[in-house]
């Protein structure tokens, strides 16, 4: 429909209306624009500085370097295996800890007693930085994939239980009140009224958990990993190859916005 | 004309951690079948209470609440409530905002139900926009789609708590006229909560003036004011009269 009346401007709105519309979209150019160039500087800038060694290439790689290992990366067939390891190591990871996370805020908001009794725990949890439970996790499921999904999880669960629960909590209590005055029983005011009404705090939570999947993925192959990128950047920084450890980042850098804009693809749906 | 609803010497009692707040002492009112009537009262005096009460959401701690001559009840179908604000869900086409009920009871005679849905939106010029979004009405309209979700269910009573404070006058005027058609051709009784004096006069067939925290019934009027809509009975000759008279009985008790 937008582009439609785009098309009429001329026809439908009047001249200070159609400048109107033409300053917004000359911002939104010059915004794009500057966002390139600063991208294109800031590479440009790091390839100077290498190249006439003001910064020391072997410290700090370059952008060539980054290509040429990225280049022989894919030659050698082992990038997509250590794309895919991590990739389905966070999404398995995300899947889990966003799934798991709902359900139990899902059982702390059908029961108010076992709300109540968990709560302080669950306070704890949250300001509990996780890593420090890695060697723990190690020791109980093994190095390893399980163990690196096992953080991923543990780093997002926590967050999303909290979220969710408190999403479901704040639903109007009128609203509440009418589903009963219909006389709704509790599974019918959770499917028809608490729930959809959390559908946008559950989308928020996604896009969190998609970077926190990924941190969590990340410090899990810091830990324990004989392949994936995170694998690649200890290695790398271990046995001074910084090239590879920023074309790691670099790709984690692109796979993180994929999945980012792939969720912002869905609240998309979801709004209408 | 019989009695549907009977009030006999209800006490009501809130429980708090703190204390036990009285909010109805003795309270005892009628009200007839296909009756309108109003309840106006102090704020905080325990208006809202009543109608929790007589949709069976509270449970008095002592006294009787009868629709025809037996109790309510908790999920009584009896009745239909209607809140200040209309709580439309944003996520359903209005179609299925009022057949929302119907969706929750799922009563036997449900292709009834859901033609009546149809021809109160059809009835009430709501039917072009069955399968808009609640966001996409105006104030009043959305009124009435709440007022229509309530009616789908044929309850025999309707509850009316401020259902028109949050719009804006000439609205609320225009609202309460296609309410009170509403109520009055699909033969509903209604209980209407006010705190606006005209309000309740031009809509009413009795008032109740509650008298403050705990409520008890301070006087019971019944009005017989020339006019077909809420509008007209605006212009009775004893419109004022009847005002001033409220008024008084209602600062008196602000100043006790
Ligand atoms: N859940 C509750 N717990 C304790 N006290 C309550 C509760 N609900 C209401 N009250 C108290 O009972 C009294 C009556 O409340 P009620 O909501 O019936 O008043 P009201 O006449 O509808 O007021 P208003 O004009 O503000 O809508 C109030 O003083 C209020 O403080
Ligand atoms: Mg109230």
């Amino acid at each position: 429909m937008k582009k439609k009346n785009n098309n009429n401007l001329h026809a439908m709105y009047s001249k200070t209306h159609y400048e109107y519309v033409r300053k917004i979209k000359r911002d939104k150019t010059f915004i794009l624009s500057m966002q390139i160039l600063l991208f294109v500087a800031f590479i440009g800038l790091w390839e100077l500085l290498a190249t006439v060694n003001i910064i020391d290439p072997f410290f700090f790689s370059s952008p060539s370097r980054i290509y040429t290992t990225f280049v022989s990366l894919i030659s050698s067939g082992s990038l997509w295996t250590h794309i895919g390891i991590t990739l389905f190591e966070t999404i398995i990871g995300f899947l889990i800890a966003t799934a798991l996370g709902t359900l139990i805020a899902i059982l702390l908001w059908w029961n108010e007693k076992l709300r109540r009794i968990l709560e302080p725990y669950i306070i704890i949890l949250n300001s509990l930085p996780k890593i420090a439970l890695g060697p723990i996790i190690i020791l109980w499921v093994g190095s390893g994939a399980t163990a690196i999904i096992t953080m991923c999880v543990l780093i997002c669960i926590v967050i999303t239980t909290i979220s969710m629960m408190n999403a479901f909590l704040s639903c109007d209590k009128d609203k509440v009140l009418l589903m009963q005055s219909m006389h709704a029983n509790k599974f019918q005011i959770f499917c028809k009224l608490i729930l959809p009404s959390a559908i946008p705090e559950f989308l928020s939570v996604l896009k969190i958990n998609v970077g926190m999947s990924w941190v969590g993925t990340i410090m899990g192959e810091y830990l324990s990993s004989s392949a994936g990128l995170g694998y690649l950047i200890v290695y790398g920084s271990q046995v001074f190859k910084i090239d590879l450890v920023m074309t790691s980042t670099v790709l984690l850098c692109l796979l993180a916005g994929l999945m980012y804009a792939i969720i912002c693809v869905i609240e998309k749906k979801f709004k209408r | 004309m019989n009695t549907l609803l009977k009030f006999d010497n209800v006490d009501f009692y809130y429980q708090t951690k703190t204390e036990e707040i009285k909010a109805l002492s003795s309270v005892n009112f009628e009200v007839s079948d296909q009756e309108f009537c109003s309840v106006v009262g102090p704020s905080g005096c325990g208006k809202t209470t009543i109608l929790s009460l007589t949709a069976g959401l509270l449970k008095a701690s002592s006294g009787k609440i009868l629709l025809k001559d037996k109790p309510v009840e908790k999920n009584d179908s009896r009745i239909g409530y209607m809140f200040q604000r209309d709580h439309l869900f944003e996520w359903r086409s209005i179609w299925k905002n009022i057949t929302l009920g119907i969706e929750i009871q799922k009563p036997q005679n449900k292709e009834a139900k859901l033609e009546l849905a149809e021809n109160l939106l059809k009835k009430y010029d709501l039917y072009a926009f069955k399968n808009q979004r609640p966001s996409q009405l105006s104030g009043g309209m959305r009124q009435r789609v709440a007022l229509i979700r309530t009616l789908v269910l044929e309850p025999q009573l309707l509850l009316l708590d401020e259902p028109f404070s949050a719009l804006d006058f000439q609205t609320r005027l225009k609202v309460c006229d296609d309410v009170y058609e509403m109520i009055k051709s699909e033969k509903k009784t209604a209980i209407l909560v006010t705190h606006d004096i005209s309000e309740a006069i031009s809509m009413s067939e009795k008032i109740i003036v509650l008298s403050s925290r705990p409520a008890a019934v301070k006087s019971v009027l019944k009005l017989n004011l020339k006019g077909k809509t809420p509008l007209e009975k605006r212009e009775d000759p004893t419109f004022g009269e009847l005002f001033d008279k409220i008024w008084k009985e209602l600062t008196n008790e602000e100043k006790k």
